[in-house]
């Protein structure tokens, strides 16, 4: 609930929201009051759907593995803004049901021949590997010749849980010099990472409002913490600081941060669609506003994640 | 479409479709903020559905489905282990291992039903238990409830209780209060008794010195005598009375005195001077007067001459009127040989009056009588009274001693009537203790009581018979020597008094409902004339009436003060005699001459009446 107000009154501070009136910043406020729930449940409604976000998830044994006997595959759904060592544990006994205890070393997974990165949240995993492929996911389980250099160890869940604690940190750096993050105490930084852990969206969301407000002089962040990745690229992603508004004070849209960063996801006039930029799973209009992404569209760890993939062909 | 504000940074068409939703439709005109948000939530829903919803049931069955199987994996893994590694024979132990769990289902379901039926078993108990518990709460209920009627009444008893105990406190004052009242009153009785008896005492004590002193006076008196006798020269002459009774010796002076005073032919009595009741006669004046052993005389015994009334004269007027004693006159007697009249009353004293030249004077009074005197009667010869009083006695006097010679007491009551019976030195008392008493004067002792049926209210003595009247109104006459009633007569009412004519034929009785009554004792036929009159009535149990000594009239007085004289023979009313009397006339009586008449009244007057 308080997310959703925060959200509105975000809203309501961002100028390009008339309708029908003129724009000032009372009207927009009228507006907000009469308009205002549609949106505020909206609001409410997308942090929701981003947060309980699922993938079908098939979890196939290797095939070298040894096994005693034959192992069937286990089918989980996979929460999008949760990190795959976090969630797989049955799986991890579900396997070590059919495997000897000696040729059990560290699970890692695999789809496709593409080692998949824990510290990736999964649903970027997934929109970046298999966004286009049928569903169930399917993602083969490895027991053994763990690749060092593709993928980091995660002993622990402490482990997982530094990496998170760091993202949010860094992405309030982004936003709000640290402030926030900063003025939070220990046991605030822990019920972040419980509410991720347990997949509780209240406790999470009661810190994590804080960190997505901002003061009203700015509106908006100072700078916006996003990711963009690529399906076929060296780098990792593409970070760089971007403002939300623009020196003449207009919103920054999501086609001005493209633009900005990888003007070749967006295509020119006249030029089919090549890339898909994708979101939690689903392409916003680029002329979303970049701070309402960021609020809304986060994951978790206060990322924007956007992953540009080459639109299918039939 | 919505305008476009110069805020808003339009951006192309290409908004980018989703791969597996539907496609947006291509506008570059219109895009508002509700679009790109509106965008994004249908996105996630259809995103959300294709992902999420379908395969969410599924996975989750497969997920128990696949439970199930590992559990049934590990149970056949571990029976599968032991016997044999082998696989062909999996079936055989398979099946080996199917009824051996049917047996261990068998064996399980049969404890089931046991276990159930325990359970049965123990749920009746426990219901039982629970009756059982609800039965001893009612009970205990119950208790409570008698337990609490029980305290109410205890305090209720111990209310009353607190009650009664106040009331008997109360009581207890009260009880305490009169107990100390009756102690107070009991000493007060006392000291009224005390009293009573001091006064008494000093009553007697002054008639004592009385007694006393009129003996010594007599003494002195009589010593004077002797000493003038002694000195006096007598002179002798041959007369056979006097002399021997005349000499000097002081033995006779006793005969001196006597005969001096008497006034009747007596002087053949001294011809027993010499007899040898001189020592008696001497004794007895040396004596203290002792009661009940004086001796009469035969001096006394006597012939008397009778007087006899030749006519009675009607009464017309009064002589003389007078107050004559101090209270109330309830008696009064003229002397049977002369014109000597007596009164006794309420004074206790008998005052005896001369009737001369019309007048009444005074002569003597006799006292001695510690009560009233309720009647008076002379002896024959006059020389002696007889009074009977309210201090249940009767006295006798002498007429010129004022200390009574006798004084008769054994009545239990006052005396009523007291007459000198015709018998010698016999007199006959009635009294208010219904008995009528016969005495002897010589031995001045009762000789005979007669217990009578009622008050005896009046006496008369005849020669032979005594006649009593009674409150019940019957006369009754008693033969003399007998003492036993001969005849009973009835009266009209309560009989007041009787009188006998002189000539002992008739009595005249008078009642309390104002009748006299005459009758004729003679006769066998006992008539009876009965005499009213209007006005008269009878004032008092003890009022006197009386007949003429002629026998021709009949006087008494009224309640009224009116003497009322009657006609015997004519049974008419005479004469009245009114205004002279101011209360009820107690008495009258009928001088033997005829000529007076005496009425007495309650308020002391007494009234002389005469016809001249």
């Amino acid at each position: 609930m308080v997310a959703c107000l925060l959200c509105c009154v975000v809203d309501n501070r961002k100028v390009s929201l008339p309708l029908d009136l003129g724009v000032c910043v009372l009207g927009i406020y009228s507006l907000c009051a009469t308009g205002g729930r549609s949106s505020m449940a909206d609001d409410k409604d997308v942090l929701r759907d981003v947060w309980f976000g699922r993938i079908p998830t098939c979890f196939t044994l290797n095939q070298d593995e040894v096994t005693e006997r034959e192992a069937e595959p286990y089918y989980l759904l996979l929460p999008r803004v949760s990190y795959l060592t976090l969630v797989t544990d049955k799986v991890k006994k579900h396997f070590l049901k059919v495997m000897k205890a000696e040729d059990v070393e560290e699970m890692w997974f695999e789809y496709e021949g593409t080692p998949l990165k824990w510290h990736y949240p999964i649903g970027v995993l997934f929109d970046l590997h298999a966004s286009n492929t049928v569903l169930p996911w399917s993602i083969t389980v490895h027991f053994k010749n763990f690749p060092d250099r593709d993928l980091l160890h995660c002993p622990s869940n402490s482990v997982i849980e530094a990496h998170f604690m760091s993202s949010i940190k860094e992405a309030d750096a982004l936003k709000h010099k640290s402030q926030v993050v900063n003025d939070m105490q220990k046991k605030d930084h822990k019920q972040l990472w419980m509410g991720l852990q347990n997949d509780k969206f209240d406790q999470f969301w009661a810190m994590n409002r804080k960190l997505m407000e901002y003061p009203t002089e700015e509106g908006g962040f100072r700078y916006i913490p996003f990711r963009i990745y690529q399906a076929m690229s060296d780098r990792p992603f593409i970070q760089k600081l971007f403002r939300p508004i623009s020196p003449e004070g207009n919103a920054h849209t999501l086609g001005n941060l493209l633009k900005e960063m990888y003007p070749t996801a967006i295509p020119n006039d006249g030029e089919p669609k090549r890339y898909q930029v994708v979101i939690h799973g689903i392409e916003p209009l680029l002329e979303t506003p970049l701070q309402w992404l960021s609020e809304h569209l986060s994951h978790p760890d206060n990322f924007l994640h956007i992953c540009v993939i080459p639109t299918p062909t039939d | 479409m919505a305008a476009v504000t110069s805020r808003r940074i339009t951006t192309d068409s290409a908004g980018g479709s989703d791969p597996r939703g539907p496609v947006l439709p291509p506008g570059g005109s219109g895009r508002s903020a509700e679009t790109w948000k509106r965008h994004i939530v249908r996105q996630l829903k259809h995103r959300d559905l294709s992902q999420h919803a379908m395969f969410q049931d599924l996975i989750r069955f497969y997920t128990q489905l696949l439970e199930k199987t590992s559990l049934a994996k590990g149970i056949l893994s571990c029976s599968l282990r032991r016997p044999s590694p082998d696989s062909s024979s999996s079936i055989s132990a398979l099946l080996h291992q199917n009824s051996q769990l049917k047996k261990t289902t068998g064996e399980l379901a049969y404890q089931v039903v046991e276990l159930q039926q325990q359970i049965k078993i123990k749920e009746c108990v426990l219901e039982e238990q629970h009756a059982r518990l609800a039965e001893e709460e009612c009970r205990l209920a119950g208790a409570f409830d008698s337990h609490r009627e029980l305290q109410e009444r205890v305090e209720r008893v111990q209310g009353e209780n607190g009650a009664l105990k106040t009331e008997y406190d109360a009581l207890l004052e009260r009880q305490r209060g009169a107990e100390t009242r009756l102690r107070e009153e009991k000493v007060r009785g006392g000291h009224l008794v005390e009293d009573m008896i001091h006064l008494k005492q000093q009553a007697a004590a002054r008639m004592n010195s009385r007694n006393e002193r009129r003996s010594r006076a007599r003494e002195a008196n009589l010593q004077k005598e002797l000493q003038t006798a002694a000195r006096s020269k007598v002179t002798i002459d041959s007369s056979s009375s006097a002399p021997t009774s005349r000499s000097t010796s002081p033995k006779n002076e006793n005969q001196d005195q006597e005969s001096t005073e008497q006034r009747h032919t007596r002087l053949f009595r001294s011809a027993s001077a010499t007899s040898p009741r001189i020592l008696s006669s001497i004794r007895e004046l040396f004596d203290r007067k002792r009661r009940g052993h004086s001796v009469c005389s035969l001096e006394e015994d006597l012939t008397c001459p009778v007087g006899i009334c030749l006519s009675a004269r009607v009464p017309a007027r009064a002589l003389h009127v007078l107050d004559a004693h101090e209270q109330g006159i309830n008696a009064v007697r003229f002397s049977s040989s002369s014109d000597l009249l007596a009164t006794g009353g309420t004074d206790r004293v008998i005052k005896l009056w001369e009737v001369r030249a019309g007048s009444l004077t005074h002569r003597a009074t006799l006292d001695g009588s510690t009560e009233g005197i309720t009647c008076i009667e002379f002896d024959p010869t006059g020389l002696r009274i007889l009074a009977a009083s309210y201090d249940k006695s009767a006295l006798l006097w002498r007429l010129d001693d004022s200390v009574p010679k006798l004084t008769l007491t054994g009545h239990i009551r006052k005396v009523t009537a007291a007459r000198f019976s015709s018998l010698p030195h016999q007199v006959v008392t009635g009294s208010a203790d219904r008995t009528i008493r016969l005495w002897d004067l010589q031995r001045a002792a009762c000789v005979q009581v007669v217990e009578v049926a009622s008050y005896c209210s009046d006496l008369v003595c005849s020669e032979n018979c005594i006649i009593s009247g009674h409150f019940d109104s019957k006369i009754r006459v008693w033969d003399t020597r007998a003492v036993s009633c001969v005849q009973e007569l009835p009266a009209q009412g309560k009989v007041t008094s009787l009188d006998l004519s002189a000539d002992h034929r008739q009595l005249l009785s008078c009642c309390r409902d104002d009748c006299l009554q005459l009758v004729d004792l003679r006769r066998r036929s006992n008539d009876r004339m009965c005499f009213r009159a209007e006005g008269f009535k009878c004032g008092s149990d003890s009022t006197k009436a009386v007949i003429s000594p002629d026998g021709c009239f009949l006087a008494a007085g009224s309640a009224d003060g009116t003497v009322y004289v009657w006609n015997a023979s004519t049974n008419n009313l005479e004469t009245r005699l009114p205004d002279k009397h101011s209360s009820s006339i107690s008495a009258v009586s009928w001088s033997l001459s005829g000529e007076y008449v005496v009425s007495v009244d309650k308020s002391r007057r007494a009234v002389l009446w005469s016809d001249i």
